[in-house]
């Protein structure tokens, strides 16, 4: 996805809408890069509900796990089963094959209040 | 922060540097796993300029030495490392050490960056002439299967014949240096302690040879938590004594040394908390504080714990009640429950560190 159209948290998750109507969560390449080499990643249920700033995911790298927070409030509609066997994609993809879940019933006002990427890029000082 | 002799040459490999008791070293270059993976299969090259060396010279000051540690250096042989301790008066570890009898007057004394003051003060009040060369030498380790090939085709003859656990003094293209056949890795290594001067130099020259790579501190952790090696600080500290950091087979009880009778006491005892490695059953980590449980007992506490790249799964080092500490055993530990297993050192058993040279 184009960072440019996504919209990004003080905890460094991105959300942004798919073709198919629904919020795609991931986290971003500031958090990758300072996460260095991602090992595992604990993904949330499919139709749990989330609310907003809800610890939905658990990443962990080699030097440290790091809690992963829903963006918005919604429910899980799809999780990325590549990143069981593959979660090296956080780091190669963090704005593609490296997303972590898919949320539906979303509130698109509620994006209002996170970040742009141009303001997501100021709050990292890049 | 304190810059190693090497500081300047990190930029030039796109270092990430972060303070590692109170120096400026780099954590990672192209990524830990890539280095740590490129160490088992080739060779790393890793700045550990930050640690510390004495020159101790002279059969009296070595027996000042020697009655500071648990080990028997008076007995080591001439081009022969030793692992060792300094100890405290209750038989706690100020540091963990490496002697190397360079001659038969010579003992080269090479100990860890955290408690580097202390031990600077402590040798200098009991050993006669104690001379620190820390600031003045420059500590690189070529790690890896391929370490001795590339230094031999570097022109570093001297390490040719070394082995494991031996060291020599040379010269090396008109820099004057020590070279042992060690490291923290598990795998076949080397050390080079060069002049500080020097050591920029020697970094590059060993970095333009094929199928070296530059690796940080988070490689080093990682390669050394697979081999089941404690971290300074991390899983042995003042608190902690030799035998429950498992270094009972570096005791050389025939000898003196600061806090023998309590740890003559806690021998007998036999019922304290033993370092040991864990495991566990997938990718996630056992990590530095989770505190591990036998069921609903209280069995210990992670010291120390990261992905392990080459096993595939999380690795560590903790406390554990004897109980506990049955290879095979498993446990649980952390918030979360996170199963693990008690292991055997080392984790990991590919190591080629052992291997031995003929030809």
């Amino acid at each position: 996805m184009n960072p440019e159209l996504l919209r990004f948290t003080e905890t460094h998750e991105w959300i942004g809408a798919d073709d198919g109507g629904l919020y795609v969560v991931g986290i971003s390449d500031h958090a990758q890069h300072e996460l260095g080499d991602v090992t595992y990643v604990d993904l949330p249920r499919p139709g749990a509900r989330l609310e907003q700033g809800a610890k939905a995911a658990e990443v962990e790298s080699v030097k440290a796990a790091s809690d992963i927070y829903a963006p918005v409030a919604g429910v899980v509609a799809a999780v990325n089963a590549e990143l069981d066997a593959a979660t090296e994609l956080v780091n190669q993809e963090p704005y593609g094959a490296g997303w972590f879940f898919k949320l539906q019933d979303v509130d698109p006002a509620s994006l209002e209040s996170l970040m742009t990427h141009d303001q997501y890029k100021a709050f990292c000082g890049e | 922060m304190r810059q190693t002799p090497l500081f300047n040459a990190y930029a030039r490999h796109g270092a990430r540097v972060v303070d590692f008791h109170g120096w400026a070293l780099p954590v990672q270059f192209r990524g830990i796993v890539e280095e740590h993976l490129h160490t088992r299969r080739a060779a790393g090259v890793f700045d550990c300029s930050h640690m510390g060396e004495f020159m101790v010279r002279g059969a009296e000051a070595i027996a000042a030495l020697d009655r500071l540690v648990i080990g028997n250096l008076t007995a080591l042989k001439t081009g022969r490392c030793r692992y060792t301790a300094l100890l405290n008066a209750d038989a706690g570890i100020i540091d963990d050490c490496v002697a190397l009898r360079l001659s038969q007057e010579e003992m080269y004394f090479v100990t860890n960056a955290g408690p580097l003051e202390e031990v600077s003060a402590l040798l200098a009040a009991r050993v006669p002439g104690v001379e620190d060369q820390s600031a003045a030498t420059a500590k690189i380790d070529v790690q890896g299967p391929r370490s001795r090939e590339i230094l031999l085709s570097l022109g570093l003859q001297a390490a040719a014949p070394l082995a494991y656990w031996s060291g020599v003094r040379t010269e090396w293209r008109g820099v004057p240096l020590v070279v042992t056949r060690a490291g923290y890795t598990g795998e076949l290594g080397y050390e080079l302690y060069v002049p500080a001067d020097a050591g920029e130099a020697v970094w590059d020259a060993v970095l333009a040879a094929e199928g070296t790579m530059p690796c940080g501190l988070g490689a080093r952790d990682t390669l050394r938590s697979e081999m089941a090696y404690p971290l300074n600080g991390d899983d042995l500290d003042p608190s902690r004594t030799p035998l429950e950091t498992a270094m009972d087979r570096f005791i050389a009880w025939e000898t003196e040394f600061p806090g023998k009778a309590r740890l003559l006491h806690q021998r007998d005892a036999g019922d304290y908390e033993r370092l040991t490695p864990v495991k566990s059953l997938d990718r996630r980590a056992p990590r530095a504080g989770f505190e591990v449980f036998d069921g609903a007992d209280r069995a210990g506490t992670v010291t120390s714990g990261t992905f392990g790249p080459s096993l595939g799964c999380g690795v560590g080092l903790a406390y554990l009640s004897p109980a506990a500490a049955v290879p095979g055993k498993r446990l649980t530990a952390g918030p979360r429950a996170l199963e693990i297993e008690v292991c055997e050192a080392p984790v990991y058993r590919e190591g080629t560190c052992r291997v031995k040279i003929t030809g």
